[in-house]
């Protein structure tokens, strides 16, 4: 139910994108793109953006750009080849892209290409080293005993991550442990962080954007917990389905207590004890 | 004194032969609908039996009535809290079960079956589910002591019964049955009325029949594990729940209620009873013993100018008031005190009352010769074919003393009447047997006047029910004559 909700809505987010048929769109590219591409800053989750246009074929640009899951499936040895440089990382279909769309986006690349300095060459919200009071603060706020400061939803709630006590957080979204890793470091993570592009998150974060001050901390949580590499609890889910299968008996019981004197079939039992008394 | 009238009703288990005349034709005028098919507004029982439902007279089990919990009278089957609780379940309720599935027979079979070597036959066919059925129980499933190892063995009322007696009871040549008819009672104190939280249940102000809303009620049920005599019924079909009318359409045209009508051994008896409403509450948390005199106390002499005079004040017509004067219901109750209300430990204070049965002779046979085994013609009260303890259980809140005196009254009558008609018995002996039942020759002819005969008139003793002033109290009748169509429109249906 969730998952299909929250894909009509990334659905709707991604209207406006579609109608501007004008001109560049650097909005569309700040908020799809961004998040793991630079032009210019080097390479994010996904590879420098910069002159890509001379790289890579055009038709097989607006071909992966739309669908790069169809791509890869499809074979393409391209796709898979860059699919393996990136930790086994696939970019996201971001909903309501097509062809018209991506060339907006590659005359916007082309153009900021062509530029000195781009306005997306990289964020730098990484400007101090991380201590290890952060670490304490990022698991805060993952765990939500700390909210985040524009009121998004805390980590915990879809995600768990390794060294997680009790029964470990929410099943919706992929274990956390090593996604410091997987993204390919602290900038990425960051970037990633800023808007994420999954289908899920996107939406719900676009009102509520992490705040760069929570970023910080998130981050260094994340490293130390890839650092510890110990995966999530697995007994945890059985613990869940343990506890619920307990609780539910409990219920039974207070339940019968309540109707402990409750009526049980008279006529049935009186018949059936006078035949069995019979019988014998 | 706060006087109200009560259409009351006795009926008289001596003359009960137990043919369901009553509960035929109480069945085909009202309970032949949809949904009801299950349902029997009257019923005939076979005592020693379980009843229908099985067992009703357990409250252990039902938890119908009220009890006297620090010093209060509270229901059992609810509490404030427990509505809430049980607000969807009530955990004392009957199943279908407990009442009987109700079934039909193939009979198109019997038409319609394809040539064969034998005999079409009509099959049970379930009326709730329309499938070919077992026949696992019905409403009179223990009638004339069938199945008794089983049923009549598990009479509730056998509570206070040592092994000794209750094996006497079963022993061959002393089994003894008689027959239990039951209706709505029309409690003073009724419990389906107080557990109702549509409040769609009330007592009718005129006549103080129970009468059950088909438009308020709302199917939560309450009413049926609160009526300690199982006598309301839920209608799975328009989601309402049913009771005894006590045929109120005939009874405000002068008629009889069908039950009583059709009563082949005339045992039903139906008047007008006055009764002091102030004394309802101190009189139904008194203790079991006292219950009846209290109930009987209630009851009010239509004859004391006093009493004339607060009926008049509380509205009650001088035509109710006659009525009330003649009622055969007054004579068994208040003057000779032979009949008793059934169970009057359920505290809901039944305005139907029983004149408790007397058992068969008890003979023995030697060498082809049937002989009579007491002295005087018939049997000695104490010494009855069906125990006085048990009676008591039924009749008497488990104490003998007012079951005792009404038996022994009614044996002084008939003693009385054959030293006259007959002869073969010393009138002294008659005389004796009057003396000592309280009883003087003149009320005796009058008991057996009233018990052998009695005529229609005599039987039912109808109050002008006055409905146009009933009505002009609650709505003007020009108006409604104005604002409403006739008929009607909407049958009771689920949801309104």
């Amino acid at each position: 139910m969730f998952p299909i909700t929250f894909l009509l809505l990334s659905a709707l987010a991604a209207l406006p994108g579609r109608a501007s048929d004008l001109a560049p769109d650097p909005q569309d590219f700040a908020q799809n793109c961004a998040n793991c591409h630079t032009i210019g800053g080097g390479r994010l989750t996904g590879p420098d953006l910069k002159d890509v246009s001379g790289r890579r074929d055009k038709e097989w640009l607006l071909k992966f750009v739309v669908d790069p899951k169809k791509m890869l499936d499809g074979g393409d040895p391209v796709a898979a080849e860059l699919y393996k440089a990136h930790n086994n990382v696939l970019m996201p279909t971001i909903a309501g892209m097509n062809a018209a769309r991506v060339e907006q986006l590659l005359a916007l690349i082309d153009a900021e290409s062509r530029l000195e300095k781009s306005r997306f060459s990289g964020l730098e919200l990484i400007n101090r080293p991380l201590l290890p009071g952060d670490v304490l603060d990022g698991k805060a706020l993952f765990l939500g005993r700390k909210p985040l400061k524009n009121g998004g939803p805390s980590c915990v709630s879809c995600h768990s991550v390794g060294g997680m006590s009790g029964l470990g957080g929410g099943l919706l979204g992929p274990d956390l442990t090593g996604v410091f890793a997987r993204l390919g470091g602290e900038k990425t993570l960051a970037a990633w962080l800023i808007s994420p592009a999954s289908p899920i998150m996107k939406p719900v974060y676009a009102a509520r954007q992490l705040d760069p001050r929570d970023i910080l901390p998130l981050v260094a949580f994340l490293k130390d917990a890839a650092q510890q590499g110990r995966p999530a609890d697995s007994i945890a889910r059985l613990a869940f389905l343990i506890l619920g299968l307990l609780g539910a008996a409990a219920l039974y019981v207070v339940l019968d207590s309540l109707w402990g004197a409750r009526l049980r079939g008279v006529r049935r039992s009186m018949v059936n004890k006078r035949s069995e008394a019979h019988d014998v | 004194m706060d006087v109200r009238s009560q259409i009351s009703m006795v009926f008289h288990l001596d003359k009960c032969i137990g043919c369901h005349t009553c509960s035929i034709a109480c069945k085909n005028i009202w309970t032949d609908r949809g949904g009801t098919e299950y349902m029997w507004w009257n019923n005939v029982e076979t005592k020693p039996g379980t009843g229908y439902p099985t067992r009703w007279e357990d409250q252990e089990s039902y938890r119908g009535g009220w009890e006297v919990k620090d010093g209060e009278l509270r229901l059992k089957s609810m509490s404030k809290a427990r509505s809430l609780t049980d607000l969807f379940h009530h955990p004392s309720q009957p199943a279908l079960d407990e009442y009987y599935e109700p079934w039909t027979y193939d009979y198109q079979n019997l038409f319609n079956a394809p040539e064969g070597d034998d005999q079409p036959t009509a099959r049970p066919v379930s009326m709730v589910t329309g499938r070919h059925t077992e026949i696992k129980a019905g409403p009179n499933w223990d009638d004339d002591l069938g199945g008794s190892p089983v049923y009549a063995a598990n009479d509730p009322n056998f509570s206070n019964l040592n092994d000794e007696q209750r094996a006497q009871l079963f022993a061959v040549e002393r089994l003894a049955m008689f027959y239990f008819p039951r209706i709505c009672n029309h409690c003073l104190n009724p419990g389906c009325v107080a557990a109702c939280p549509s409040g769609a249940l009330h007592k009718r102000g005129e006549d103080g029949i129970v009468l059950l809303d088909q438009t308020r009620c709302r199917g939560w049920r309450a009413c049926v594990p609160a009526c300690p005599y199982k006598k309301t019924f839920y209608n799975w079909k328009t989601g309402k729940s049913e009771k005894c009318i006590l045929c109120f359409p005939r009874v405000e045209t002068g008629q009889a209620p069908a039950c009583f009508h059709s009563c082949v051994g005339r045992i039903r008896y139906l008047g007008v009873l006055l009764y002091d409403a102030d004394k309802l509450e101190l009189t139904a948390s008194l203790p079991d013993e006292e219950l009846i005199e209290a109930h009987r106390d209630m009851i009010l002499d239509p004859n004391d100018p006093a009493v004339i005079a607060a009926a008049r004040r509380n509205g009650i017509h001088d035509s109710v008031m006659e009525s009330a004067r003649k009622s055969p219901v007054y004579q068994f109750v208040k003057v000779w005190k032979i009949a008793l209300p059934p169970h009057i430990e359920y505290r809901t204070l039944p305005m139907l009352f029983y004149v408790p049965p007397l058992s068969p002779v008890l003979s023995s046979k030697s060498e082809g010769v049937i002989k009579n085994e007491t002295e005087t013609l018939f049997h000695e009260v104490d010494n009855a074919r069906a125990p006085l303890a048990y009676l008591a259980r039924l009749f008497g809140a488990g104490h003998a003393a007012k079951v005792r005196y009404a038996l022994k009254k009614e044996l002084a009558v008939r003693l009385h009447r054959r030293a006259l008609e007959v002869g073969d018995l010393d009138r002294a002996a008659a005389d004796r047997a009057l003396l000592e039942a309280d009883c003087t020759a003149q009320e005796a002819e009058a008991i057996y006047k009233l018990t052998a005969l009695c005529t229609f008139d005599d039987r039912f003793v109808i109050p002008p029910s006055h409905r146009e002033m009933a009505i002009e109290m609650l709505e003007d009748p020009q108006e409604r004559k104005q604002a409403a169509g006739f008929g009607f429109l909407a049958g009771p249906r689920r949801g309104a």
